[in-house]
């Protein structure tokens, strides 16, 4: 037991609490919800305190694994985001008693991805992230939850398929499983990039990145709010922060190769994204199309491969996933008991509960990135990084698909503030969504005002050029 | 002693039918077989490398891709079957009411 690996430790250890306690308590009592919650709590103190403990990398288990800034940092955006799912869904008729498990053993392979440095811990990591989610996607809760499952488990068997043929490649090119021992010296150069290519394609599908999206808004739409609000915010952070690991730790010296092929997906992804995001009407599906766009916009901190790029694209996590959280927690709530509501469900929002119309222009208005919102700060900084990269055609991308963006975003909100269409049910504050949009707008404004805190983590964490 | 190359051509082949078949084929099940050959091509590759290096990570990556594997299958057989129960076809251009 190393003393480092105390966050996943924890979470693990809280997956097997979770199980013991529908094992013993059956499916009268629940005590799985409580009992994930302080497993994640718990991993959250141990994240904080490794955060003050140790500031220089430590490489574990020959070297596959490494506990460093960046690993503890994304543990800490894992956890949030799982802890939010769990008390989003904090519903033991509808989500179930097995949800908080998987939710918590998906967040394991999430914080594995952190501190992946190795072929066999990223491979691990994928499958451990993916495989609670087929479940959660398949498991009842709309009316197409078991052709989103479906959807989602071949499609995900099929990317890991070339995921791990990419692999194979890499490691009959390069002769290691090392990410930071691919030399350029003893590689066979062919292997490598044919390998690489079929890695990258592994990697960019579970992150949702055009070419690879399709599958994104029909499981979202299919799934359930908290496990669509898990596959928002959680998979995109696992998967961007493997494509660090795996682009910077095992690729640092041919940036020229990968990086023009990265900036031109990104800025596709950012501009389909958003403009697929424009006529949706499903607020999920709606959703859906803003994180492929949000997956674009994090490619550029890739792209353009410098320290400022890497830490803009951690910073933007935060901002984004504090927008999804609150986003969902409103569209939870007006939902009620349906499983799934459209813009025009919307309406009238403003006169039933000003409160949550409130908390509603907060979130969208972080999505659209206006000022004084924590979206418009994640966005300069990803300008900035690009613009110091010297590549202008990220910059151009980046403002024309937030302009469109915004006009995607705007629909919901003046939806918002029409007039209801007919007398609807007062809306009902269930106490974790309403912890959950009190934690997401208070991140939200705080880090549009004053994000010189989580600016100094980030410094501290995305700064692993340290190896080379 | 085969050479390392052929291993590693035949599991290209093993790969390119597995592809096909998730691309082509409509039955789900037929698709979920073809996707776990595209592992397994992989997993060969792994050994076939592993002997070229005289290295065991390689071998270890197997059976971890293996073990992996048999996961995946339990659920992607449940989420089949599950399927399958409410429809009572199994056809993948049937299941539509989410369109991408």
């Amino acid at each position: 037991m190393n003393p480092l690996l105390w966050p996943e430790y924890s979470v693990l250890l809280g997956v097997l609490a979770c199980l013991a306690a529908v094992m013993a308590l059956g499916t009268k009592r629940s005590a799985e919800y409580p009992v994930s919650i302080v497993a994640l709590v718990a991993s959250a103190v141990f994240t904080v305190h490794g955060w003050s403990g140790h500031q220089s990398p430590v490489a574990l288990y020959g070297q596959t694994v490494i506990i460093d800034n960046f690993s503890v940092a994304v543990d800490g955006l894992v956890i949030l985001a799982a802890a939010a799912s769990i008390l989003l869904g904090w519903n033991e008729r509808r989500s179930g008693t097995d949800f908080p498990a998987l939710v918590l053993l998906a967040a394991l392979g999430m914080m594995v991805l952190g501190a992946a440095n190795s072929f066999l811990v990223l491979f691990l990591g994928i499958e451990l992230l993916s495989l609670p989610l087929y479940i959660l996607a398949a498991s009842p809760g709309t009316s197409a939850s078991g052709e989103a499952g479906l959807k989602y488990l071949l499609l995900g068997a099929f990317s890991s398929g070339i995921l791990l043929f990419g692999l194979a490649l890499l490691y009959g090119g390069s002769g290691t499983m090392i990410f930071t021992a691919i030399g350029p010296a003893h590689t066979i150069a062919p292997l490598v990039a044919a390998g690489s290519a079929l890695t990258l394609v592994g990697l960019i599908f579970k992150l949702g990145v055009v070419p690879f999206h399709m599958w994104v808004p029909d499981v979202y739409e299919g799934s359930s709010m908290p496990v669509a609000h898990f596959m928002a915010f959680g998979t995109k952070v696992g998967a961007a922060a493997i494509l660090m690991r795996f682009l910077f730790f095992g690729f640092y010296l041919s940036p020229g190769v990968w990086g023009p092929l990265i900036g031109y997906l990104g800025v596709l992804t950012m501009i389909v994204g958003n403009l697929m995001a424009l006529p949706q009407n499903d607020l999920k599906r709606l959703l859906a199309y803003s994180g492929i766009g949000n997956a674009g916009y994090l490619l550029i901190g890739l792209a353009s491969h410098n320290v400022t790029g890497a830490e803009a694209m951690l910073f933007y996590l935060l901002p984004y996933g504090f927008a999804v959280m609150g986003a969902f927690a409103v569209v939870t709530m007006v939902a009620g008991e349906r499983s799934s509501i459209s813009v025009k469900d919307l309406a009238g929002l403003s006169s039933r509960s000003p409160a949550l119309s409130a908390f509603f222009v907060v979130a969208m208005l972080s999505l659209a990135g206006i000022p004084l919102t924590g979206g418009f700060v994640g966005k300069f900084y990803l300008l900035q990084a690009a613009l110091f990269a010297n590549q202008p055609g990220l910059a151009v991308g980046l403002v024309l698909a937030t302009l469109v963006g915004m006009g995607a975003y705007l629909r919901p909100l003046l939806a918002s503030f029409g007039h209801p269409a007919q007398s609807l049910e007062p809306i009902v504050w269930p106490w974790g969504g309403a912890l959950v949009l009190a934690v997401a707008t208070l991140g939200t404004i705080g880090l549009g005002v004053y994000p010189a805190p989580i600016v100094q983590i980030v410094s501290h964490s995305a700064n692993f050029f340290w190896l080379h | 002693m085969i050479g390392a190359n052929w291993v590693v051509a035949l599991a290209g082949a093993i790969f390119a039918v597995g592809a096909v078949g998730v691309m082509i084929r409509k039955n789900p099940l037929i698709m979920f077989m073809s996707a776990e050959m595209m592992w397994n091509a992989a997993a060969l590759a792994f050994v076939a490398y592993a002997r070229v290096y005289h290295a065991i990570n390689g071998q270890v990556m197997a059976f971890l891709i293996i073990g992996t594997a048999a996961a995946e299958v339990g659920i992607g057989l449940a989420i089949i079957v599950a399927v399958y129960h409410r429809r009572h076809r199994l056809d993948i251009d049937e299941l539509s009411s989410l369109r991408g």
